[in-house]
């Protein structure tokens, strides 16, 4: 069956738990994405985003030797990564507060909680390709914006307060 | 890296390339929100349903071993991933009491503490038995995992008092 929009994406599963990993690449071929490449920890999943150059990546949380924080760090700073522009959506039953923030200060795309449902997956999907958010660069950070709701009357450019007090102290 | 126009301040979207193209984004808003795609991959989980459920009695079955072994650290990796399976495995009480278990152990060791081996146990057999024997988690299920995070939230709350004073 044709997936239309989604048959020439390419994804990336990261994930150590095999039954998990089978059940993603499920989910994402009934979509209509069938190339669907599978790591069980973030070092084979960068060498695979180098060989693949797959489209989106959902990845897990606690891998090892290396977990799914560090690999979306790797993913957006480092000098080798061939695209730290990709989507990214961790697929974690870590959902505390702290554990989320981490994930997104690694520049994570869109967190999805476990237990994983249809709904949930196709919702993260859904705002990745409807609402992509523009990328950020900061002297530690490079990744989509974190502030998730745009200001509506917001003029630009700076948002920050200290962006404000550093334009003051300029002038 | 030198792949967005950088201003200094905020990076720009140079080489930011969206996901698909604008008729190729409509078209995949339309298929996400299409109820028979929807149905079409629940029942894709559905078909996993028994797979899973051998996959959370495997995950049980080292719990029950490193619980044996006070193996503290192997007691959170396999609650963790018994929380992120139980409920897709269909076993949703197994799925709410390892979900109580890790918000526990992640609290206690947030506050640099170890955890209470009476909490942790209460919790395993809670988890074990909900997962083993489905009638019992079916008609106790939600109770038993009520009665336990209250216990947690009490035992965190005077963690904590007894912290600060």
């Amino acid at each position: 069956m044709s997936g239309g929009a989604f048959d020439h994406l390419k994804a990336l599963v990261v994930e150590d738990n095999q039954h998990m990993r089978t059940l993603l690449r499920s989910l994402l071929n009934a979509l209509g994405i069938n190339a669907v490449f599978e790591a069980a920890n973030g070092e084979d999943a960068f060498v695979l985003l180098r060989d693949k150059q797959p489209d989106i990546v959902l990845s897990d949380l606690s891998m090892k030797p290396m977990d799914g924080i560090d690999f979306a760090r790797e993913v957006r700073m480092s000098k080798s990564s061939p695209n730290p522009y990709i989507p990214i959506i961790m697929v974690t039953g870590h959902t505390e507060r702290h554990r989320i923030e981490a994930a997104r200060d690694a520049g994570v795309t869109e967190v999805l909680a476990k237990p994983i449902t249809a709904a949930n997956l196709f919702q993260r999907i859904g705002e990745i390709v409807d609402r992509p958010r523009p990328f950020v660069k900061a002297p530690d950070y490079f990744g989509p914006d974190r502030r998730r709701h745009a200001v509506e009357d917001y003029a630009g450019p700076f948002r920050r307060r200290d962006d404000f007090e550093n334009d003051l102290a300029v002038r | 890296m030198g792949k967005f126009a950088d201003d200094g301040r905020h990076a720009a979207e140079a080489n930011y390339r969206p996901l698909l193209s604008e008729a190729g984004r409509k078209q995949a808003m339309a298929k996400l929100k299409s109820g028979d795609m929807l149905a079409k991959a629940s029942r894709v989980i559905a078909m996993r349903t028994a797979e899973l459920r051998g996959a959370v009695l495997a995950l049980v079955d080292q719990l029950e071993e490193a619980m044996r072994a006070q193996d503290w650290p192997t007691v959170f990796a396999a609650t963790h991933e018994i929380r992120g399976f139980a409920e897709t495995a269909g076993l949703d009480a197994t799925g709410r009491i390892a979900n109580g278990l890790c918000h526990y152990l992640d609290s206690i060791d947030q506050l640099g503490l170890g955890p209470d081996g009476a909490i942790v146990s209460l919790h395993v057999d809670a988890v074990i038995r909900s997962a083993r024997t489905e009638d019992d988690a079916a008609r106790h299920g939600d109770a038993v995992a009520k009665q336990l995070a209250a216990l947690v939230a009490r035992k965190l709350a005077d963690v904590k008092e007894a912290a600060r004073s």
